[in-house]
């Protein structure tokens, strides 16, 4: 049996897909650790789990640095390609600077065979490779990886950031090292990925879809009464407050008493009232409740988009900042749903955008499509078996030597 | 000889109002009326636009120049920070001295 450890940020749509690929590896026997700042992962672990937090006790300031990186995300409103400098220059690169030296510690003290790193914890990479301990990297946001041909100074830029943080951590390379030559997995399918060449340790194992333990209440009994179309409006965890209340106030004037039912993911304290066709929620059982609507308005996460196809349902996406956008520009190029522009939109533009993905059943046949794309990826299962294959190989080497 | 239309040399004025018209295609033209786009309007602050917009004005350009401009190999070779500040002016001024 061997040892794994995933290296992941501080995000929830970069941790999820590990849950649950982390939870097959350990239902198959091995032993299975996370390495992350944030102790809260501790309770969304699978069972059997080990959180390795990442800690400094030196000083003081680098205790209250480790907070500061859980939430930077949420506290700028950043918008197009502005918001990819910010990305990399306020967060990315610092968070990784500030966890290196206690990712070292931990592999040091857990040994494992197999470290699988996010693609935007370069750390991770960094880490592996001046320890000489293999690694594969799960890219999450898989729009991260690709090229724009029109643009290609902006991946440029990136790469540019990473490996100036590599210099710095002892790795010479002109290089990115973030994609490990060995494996790199690759979260979605190559139909919905788009036509790019890429080396052979790229693997499109497909969207790892991940079920939350336990219960999320709802309010199913109002759902199924409706006979009228059901829509879900959901703009993810990562955006602030005001960002959602321009955004909401615009979903409510739009679909206020049309015949539709609405699922809104909110605080419900963000208005004083609601309409009477919306059930609102500030969390809500996404996968139960997928397969009982008709479509879907999000922001362009990777992790909704893929639900929602996997579904089968046709999108309406409005892409806020970082990889969105290029999320959403695959969603309209697949054909599986319409874009709107987060700042520019109103009310009547969402109106007719869902009126059209719901009556033009192009777009849901289109959304099929990329579900069968995905399926036949295979998904979790043949995740966890590039990993388990990736250490046996691994292992051998070493007993060989 | 084909003298089309597109050959003929577009003064600055011209090249500015065939620009803001590639701009409305892309964004819609009810936005374009609620806003004032000048010379010095940014793409990524005051028009709003993001990659993907650019790239469909870029081909927007492309398409009507043709092989006259190398417009998205010259927009290529901008690095984050030119295409965060990038504004219609020096796309206006470039087409003028291309042609």
């Amino acid at each position: 049996m061997a040892k794994f450890v995933f290296i992941v940020p501080p995000l929830t749509g970069h941790i999820n897909p590990t849950l649950s690929i982390g939870a097959v590896l350990l239902r198959r026997g091995h032993e299975v650790a996370w390495i992350s700042l944030d102790k809260s992962l501790a309770l969304r672990l699978p069972e059997g789990g080990q959180l390795l937090l990442i800690e400094y006790d030196e000083s003081d300031q680098q205790k209250q640095d480790s907070e500061k990186y859980l939430d930077i995300i949420t506290k700028k409103i950043v918008y197009g390609i502005d918001s990819i400098k910010f990305l990399y220059e306020e967060v990315l690169i610092p968070l990784n600077r500030h966890s290196y030296e206690g990712i070292l510690t931990l592999l040091d003290e857990f040994k494992p065979d197999l470290i699988i790193t996010d693609h935007q914890m370069f750390a991770g990479a960094i880490a592996a490779a001046n320890k000489n301990i293999p690694y594969a990297t799960s890219v999450t946001a898989p729009a991260a990886i690709k090229v724009m041909d029109e643009l290609p100074k902006i991946h440029e830029w990136e790469v540019n950031q990473i490996v100036a943080l590599q210099n710095e951590l002892g790795i010479q390379s002109e290089n990115s090292i973030a994609c490990s030559d060995l494996l790199t997995m690759v979260l979605t399918s190559k139909a919905f990925f788009g036509e790019m060449e890429l080396p052979s340790n790229y693997q499109f194992v497909g969207p790892v879809i991940h079920k939350r333990a336990g219960q999320t209440a709802f309010d199913w009994q109002k759902l199924e009464q409706s006979e009228q179309p059901k829509v879900l409006v959901s703009i993810g965890t990562t955006f602030d407050h005001e960002h959602k209340k321009s955004f909401f106030a615009k979903v409510i004037e739009a679909f206020a008493d049309e015949p539709l039912t609405v699922v809104v993911v909110s605080e419900p304290s963000l208005f004083e009232e609601w309409p009477d066709n919306f059930i609102v929620q500030r969390n809500v059982p996404q996968l139960e409740l997928l397969p009982h609507l008709d479509a879907v308005v999000c922001h362009g996460g990777h992790n909704t988009v893929c639900e929602t196809l996997i579904n089968g349902l046709p999108m309406v996406v409005v892409p806020i900042a970082y990889d969105q956008s290029h999320v959403a520009g695959r969603v309209v190029r697949v054909g599986a749903g319409l874009r709107l522009n987060f700042n520019r939109f109103k009310s009547r533009h969402l109106k007719e955008a869902v009126e059209e993905i719901l009556n033009n059943s192009d777009f849901k046949e289109a959304a099929q499509k990329m579900s069968a794309s995905f399926e036949e990826a295979g998904g979790t299962e043949t995740a966890a078996d590039l990993l388990v294959q990736l250490s046996a190989v691994r292992y051998v080497e070493v007993l060989n030597n | 000889m084909d003298a089309v239309v597109s050959t003929a040399k577009l003064n600055s004025n011209e090249i500015f109002d065939l620009m803001k018209q590639f701009i409305t295609e892309v964004i819609g033209e009810e936005f374009v009326e609620e806003m004032d786009i000048t010379m010095e309007s940014s793409f990524t602050k005051d028009l709003e636009m993001d990659s993907i917009e650019i790239v469909s004005f870029s081909e927007k350009i492309k398409a009507h120049f043709g092989e006259q401009i190398d417009f998205t190999g010259w927009l290529s070779n901008m690095d984050l920070d030119q295409l965060i500040n990038l504004n219609l002016g020096t796309i206006v001024n470039y087409i003028e001295e291309c042609q």
